[in-house]
């Protein structure tokens, strides 16, 4: 398999996080889409290391790991905050501000 | 913490970028150029120190001092470094520290000083608390009693404090990142801790928790957009340089799928931070939601940041491909001009008020942006300052202006405001006037000057844009400034607390530099144009 | 009729040199003051007058001595270059300040009359609260009104014009918790508006037209203008004059601006702000020189004003509101002196500078009354008063001899020549001014004989009324009778000359009432000193001509009939019915209903476009320009739905479209 499939894969799965993003309500599913956009990054990024044969993708895939792990202990906590407040955690019940 | 994984970041990654795979090699780490981020990083670090080991009572005031000192001290070092014969030698454009990873030039150091000076006075908002807007305990759900125990104790979340002190590392971070790696995790360590500040309002917390909640899932949607844009151009270029992109660009045709892929979607991620349109939608509603002091922060020192970062991506990066990318900038800013002017007219609420004003004033930079010259860099430069002490003096403003439950924001609240206090509505009414861009205000130079450089590199039709939707713009302050001054007052009206030392700082700083940019514009507009004269290196 | 323009392009601007490079003084010594008494706080309660008159009279002091500078240099102009406000490209400001024949004038006015009548407001605010606060909205004040007339462009002078309304603005509403003041202070603010968009419209179209606003460059460039640009130039100016200097249409506001303390009335509403428009109307005389037709719309302005001021000043019963009227008709007087170009000018400004004397010393004067008499200022409470308040009445006395146009006194001097350049215009247009003027001069001698009567003669109706216990219905309930006013109890008055800070300033300005006149037209003295800056009038004859007698005899027949309404049978207490003109009169000859019409009804038509336009969520706070895009506005905010969702469709939908514009151009 040449790493052209491995890029297209990502960009598959960038879509199916980004359109889950869109049609769920649950906050933690929502973000669970966004970290599988992350991971599609991660996938594009060591590919594309394979097709230019230097190591800098694959190393930049480690940093994003980091970095969604960071931004899952901040994401968890406002949605444990919310969770707490309105026993919900439909992002579609958090609609006060708006217009 | 993630701050602290910044600086190792850097230096990890630039062992990649300076040598061949395999061997490994240190890289040379430019200390003294990278005083003012490390210093603020340090005094963050610190205050985790603090939280963990200082008694209760005491915190709060050793924070404050460490954070105030601590900016102060970054402030000192980035004029330091300016002056700096060395970094700055026989006309050097300046240098890129950490091998590669980090730039040092005269527009970083111009946006830097810009950001720790906002990041002052905003941390004064912050550190005010007679009438504290952040909530006792985060933890505690809206109405149980452990949040009342907390308000009863006057318990403060003293975390505050190192969590500003990241997010203002990451926004200096933000602009001088020469690769795209170290500006996604610079966008991550600003991001984070503005995700938490923004859900921690003592009152109307269920709003404040879903500003903290739209904020965190639009920021990390678009991070990962930018991430991914970031991806396309590694696979487009092989590198995450700003410099190899360039020079990839110019010499490599093929490929262009990804290469433009590239430009939109870290475009896309930039011009989510600064709050352009169609990527505007979180700002409103966070700015509305958060703590004052916060929206203060957001509004001045993360524009001016995430500006620096448009900046330095599209004129290093893509400034081949000036042709190509313009065209879409144009409709981006157009949109923002006229969307951020048209909705703000009938907004009741005066922080979303001034959020849509900041997305209008968003376009107008984009307008100096899209002139891609030394002047367009200049004028955007200066239109940050002005805009940033403007923003900062109004926020100051609002939080002075109370009802029983917190701030007055709804604006018939304000009504004959300014029979009531004649001093704060005349300063308030001056800041809106700056935003209006009448002359003699900051708000007039920074206008002019964009337009002009606009003008100069034939965007005719952009300043036409511009200069209309500054003139719908101009009605909805004007309306404000009608609604305090010749409306009669609200019975029961909210009530006008005398500033103390921090919210006086506040808005006696914001309005003196607004004031002193608009009679006297020269010394700033040329330290601006000396700064811009060498654009960012590569 | 361009006589005047070469000799100003002949006289060339030189940079300030010795005394006068110390011009930025001027500015900065009552800048500083304001900035002390309004930033202090408390604090400077306690010595805060005297900080308040010891700058401008810092001011005026320096102001002599470049005055004298001035006159030991030849070409006695001098142009101070501060600094570069925004250097960019063709645009090109610079603020500097001139200091030449004119403004020094002005500067000597501004200074001199202002130092008097704030020293004299030491005493009459005594118990005020809040003097600490009138004192620094009177410096900023003189700051303002110095940086008007010693700019050297336009925009600079716009911000002195500016300056002067905001703190007229805020004198006027000094008293906030009056409803009336609040409301007059807005309606001057309104009016105003509308006055200096045409100054600023005016700025703008010499910007467009000459790349310039300074006025070396303006008066330049409008050699080679054409005549429609010079035509809407002068238009637009007059424009700017009318709303500041209170003419004809835009007048209405100055009688309600009575509402303020009546140092304010003296210094801003009489001898200073509004005489702003006369100093436009005369610095830009290249201008007018150059558009004949500007130049009349100005005398016809200045000819109606002079007698709807007269007009208003013989019916109305409140004092300053009388006083009012009348200074509406004198600075008719001036404008339409500004209006006969060069003959003109030199006289509109010796007016002008012996006005400000006289009138400031009856505005004083009547301020004193009022000190004595519980803030009373319905002439109609007075009578008798001369024996009571004789310094007030001997002051007020020299300065309606002055008014009036007997001679020896300032009036006749200042006012006769403007009539005499109408008879020497051609044509007939400057006859029908001039038979105006000289009604206008009778007008102006019934009405202050008639305030002197009901003033200083006849019966003390004080006491009658106090006697009678008729409720109080004062118009002016002020710091100290807001009180009696409020629940109309009967009063007692107990009249009282006042202390010397304040009878002081009256006798000098009484002095500058009886002397001005002559010493600034005998021999010349201030054509000669003006020509330079806005050319020679033709050969003015002596004063013993037709037109002269003529003014003379009118005035002592309009003395006459005020004898012989007011002075021959007693006042009465309550105001008669009056004939229709009376009644006129009494409502500012319909001002309001005209102001209402030309500016009020466009704005409520703009409102019901806006209802119309779905405006209802903004609480009432229905905005009458933002109607046609408040539409879209409301509309455009509706796709803010607040769900999370959405917005992350907008944002896909939003990097779709980016990439698609970014592959099309490519394409």
């Amino acid at each position: 398999m040449s790493p052209v499939h491995y890029v297209a894969l990502s960009v598959i799965l960038f879509m199916i996080g980004g359109v889950g993003v869109l049609v769920r309500r649950n906050a933690i599913v929502v973000f669970m889409c966004v970290e599988l956009m992350l991971n599609a990054c991660n996938l594009a990024f060591v590919a594309f290391a394979r097709v230019h044969d230097n190591l800098d993708g694959q190393v930049i895939a480690f940093f994003v790991m980091v970095v969604a792990a960071a931004e899952v202990v901040v994401g968890l906590a406002i949605l444990m905050a919310i969770y707490r407040a309105r026993r919900s955690a439909s992002v579609d019940d958090a609609s006060l501000l708006k217009y | 913490m993630t701050g602290t994984a910044a600086p190792a970041a850097l230096a990890a990654h630039a062992t990649l970028a300076a040598s061949a795979p395999g061997a490994i090699s240190a890289p040379p780490i430019e200390y003294s150029q990278l005083g003012p981020m490390l210093v603020v990083f340090g005094a963050a670090i610190v205050g985790v120190l603090v939280e963990a080991f200082a008694p209760r009572p005491a915190r709060r005031g050793t924070q404050l001092a460490l954070s105030l000192g601590g900016l102060a001290a970054a402030f000192v070092w980035t004029v330091v470094i300016a002056a700096s014969r060395q970094v700055f030698a026989n006309g050097s454009p300046g240098h890129t520290a950490i091998g590669g990873a980090v730039g040092v030039d005269r527009p970083t150091l111009f946006i830097q000083g810009t950001i720790v000076v906002l990041a002052f006075i905003s941390v004064l908002l912050i550190g005010d608390t007679r009438f504290s807007p952040f909530v006792a305990q985060a933890a505690a759900p809206p109405g149980a009693t452990a949040e009342q125990e907390g308000l009863a104790a006057g318990a403060m979340h003293t975390e505050i404090f190192p969590l500003t002190l990241f997010a203002v590392g990451g926004m200096m971070l933000f602009p001088a990142a020469n690769d795209l790696l170290t500006m996604f995790v610079a966008l991550e360590v600003l991001s984070l801790p503005l995700y938490l500040l923004c859900g921690l309002a003592r009152r109307r917390r269920l709003l404040s928790h879903e500003a903290a909640m739209k904020y965190f899932l639009l920021g990390a949607f678009s991070s990962a957009f930018f991430l991914f844009g970031i991806a396309m151009l590694y696979g487009f270029s092989g590198s995450v340089s700003l410099a190899a992109i360039a020079s990839t660009a110019a010499s490599n045709t093929s490929n262009s799928t990804l290469l433009f892929a590239g430009i939109a979607l870290t475009g896309l991620g930039l011009l989510f931070k600064i709050g352009a349109v169609p990527f505007h939608s979180w700002k409103p509603d966070v700015y509305q939601g958060a703590p004052t002091p916060v929206t203060a922060l957001m509004a001045s020192c993360t524009v001016v940041s995430a500006f620096g970062a448009l900046l330095r991506v599209f004129y290093v990066a893509f400034g081949n491909l000036t042709w190509d990318w313009r065209p879409a900038l144009w409709v981006i800013a157009v949109l923002t001009m006229v969307v951020g002017a048209v909705i703000a007219i009938t907004q009741t609420d005066v922080k979303r008020l001034l959020a849509y004003s900041s997305i209008a004033h968003a376009g107008f930079v984009l307008t100096g942006v899209l002139a891609v010259s030394t002047a367009g860099l200049s004028s955007a430069l200066f239109y940050l300052v002005a805009y940033g002490f403007t923003t900062v003096g109004a926020f100051a403003v609002i939080t002075l202006v109370r009802d029983p439950g917190g701030e007055a924001d709804h604006l018939s609240r304000w009504a004959g405001l300014g029979r009531r206090s004649p001093v704060v509505a005349g300063i308030f009414a001056f800041f809106l006037l700056a935003f209006a861009g009448i002359p003699l205000t900051s708000g007039f130079t920074g206008k002019f000057a964009v337009f002009q450089a606009a003008i100069a590199s034939g965007e005719t039709a952009l300043v036409i844009v511009g200069v209309l939707s500054s003139a719908i713009a101009a009605f909805f302050y004007v309306r404000v400034i009608v609604l305090m001054f010749f409306s009669d007052p609200v019975p029961d009206g909210p009530e006008v607390v005398l500033p103390n030392v921090f919210s006086g700082t506040a808005v006696g700083v914001g309005a003196a530099v607004t004031l002193l940019l608009g009679i006297a514009p020269q010394p700033v507009l040329s330290l601006a144009s000396h700064a811009a004269n060498q654009l960012f290196v590569g | 009729m361009t006589g005047s323009a070469q000799a100003l392009a002949a006289q060339a601007t030189l940079s300030a040199t010795g005394a006068l490079k110390l011009s930025w003084l001027l500015l900065a010594f009552p800048l500083f003051g304001a900035a002390v008494l309004l930033l202090g706080g408390r604090r400077t309660d306690r010595w805060g007058h005297l900080l308040g008159v010891a700058m401008p009279v810092a001011a005026f002091v320096y102001g002599v001595i470049a005055f004298f500078t001035l006159l030991g240099e030849s070409d006695r102009s001098r142009d101070l270059h501060l600094y570069s406000w925004i250097p960019v490209a063709r645009f090109q400001v610079s603020v500097g300040l001139l200091t030449d024949q004119l403004s020094i004038c002005f500067v000597l006015l501004i200074t001199g009359v202002g130092s008097l009548i704030i020293i004299y407001s030491v005493g009459y605010l005594w118990h005020d609260a809040d003097r600490r606060r009138f004192f620094g909205y009177m410096n900023l004040f003189v700051a303002a009104m110095l940086l008007l007339v010693l700019a050297d462009n336009y925009l600079v002078l716009y911000v002195g014009w500016e300056g002067v309304g905001l703190a007229s603005y805020l004198l006027i509403g000094f008293w906030q918790f009056k409803n009336s003041a609040a409301v007059a202070a807005k309606k001057a603010f309104v009016v105003n508006r509308v006055g200096d968009a045409g100054l600023s419209l005016a700025i703008m179209l010499m910007f467009a037209e000459f790349g310039t606003m300074s006025f070396t460059g303006v008066f330049r460039g409008v050699g080679s203008a054409g005549s429609g640009v010079t035509l809407a130039l002068g238009l637009l100016l007059l424009l700017g004059a009318c709303g500041k200097s209170a003419q004809v249409p835009l007048q209405s506001w100055l009688l309600d601006a009575m509402e303020g303390p009546t140092p304010v009335s003296a210094l801003i509403h009489a001898a200073t702000m509004v005489t702003a428009g006369v100093y436009l109307l005369v610095r830009s005389n290249p201008i007018l020189a150059l558009a004949p037709g500007a130049r009349l719309a100005v005398a016809v302005v200045g000819t109606i004003t002079l007698l709807v001021g007269g007009i208003i000043a013989s019916a109305k019963d409140d004092i300053k509101k009388s006083l009012a009227g009348s200074t509406m008709s004198q600075i008719g007087y001036m404008t339409l002196g500004a209006g006969l170009g060069p003959a003109g000018y030199v006289f509109a400004i010796a007016l002008l500078l012996s006005h400000g004397f006289y009138k400031a010393g009856l505005f004083l004067g009547a301020g004193s009354v009022m000190h004595g008499m519980n803030d009373e200022v319905n002439m109609r409470r007075y009578g008798g008063l001369s024996n009571v308040l004789p310094v007030t009445y001997v002051t007020f006395g020299l300065a309606y001899l002055a008014i009036s146009g007997i001679p020896p006194f300032s009036g006749f001097f200042a006012k006769d020549p403007i009539i005499e350049a109408d008879f020497g215009q051609h044509g007939a247009a400057g006859k029908v001014a001039g038979v105006c003027a000289l009604i206008g001069a009778g007008i102006t001698a019934f009405y202050m004989t008639r305030m002197m009567f009901m003033t200083w003669y006849g019966r003390r109706r004080w006491e009658e009324h106090a006697a009678s216990g008729e409720p109080h219905e004062t118009a002016e309930p002020l710091a100290g009778g807001s009180v009696q006013g409020a629940h109309g109890s009967a009063e007692e008055y107990h009249p009282h000359e006042s202390p010397p800070v304040m009878t002081g300033p009256m006798v000098v300005l009484a002095i500058g009432s009886v002397g001005a006149g002559a010493f600034l037209i005998i021999n010349h003295r201030l054509q000669k000193f003006l020509a330079p800056v806005v050319g020679a009038p033709p050969n003015t004859h002596g004063f013993f001509t037709a037109p002269g007698i003529a003014a003379t005899a009118l005035a002592v027949a309009g003395i006459a009939l005020g004898w012989w309404i007011y002075g021959r049978v007693p006042v009465p207490a309550t105001a008669p019915a009056g004939g229709p003109l009376t009644v006129a009169a009494r409502k500012d000859l319909y001002g309001d209903a005209l102001n209402e019409s030309l500016l009020m009804r466009p704005g409520q038509w703009l409102t019901r476009l806006s209802v119309y336009f779905d405006n209802r969520d903004i609480d009432g706070l229905v905005n009458t320009i933002a109607a046609a895009v408040g539409g879209t506005s409301g509309r455009l905010r509706r796709m803010q739905t607040g769900f999370v969702r959405s917005y992350a469709l907008s944002m896909l939908a939003g990097a779709a479209v980016l990439v698609a514009l970014l592959l099309a151009v490519r394409l």
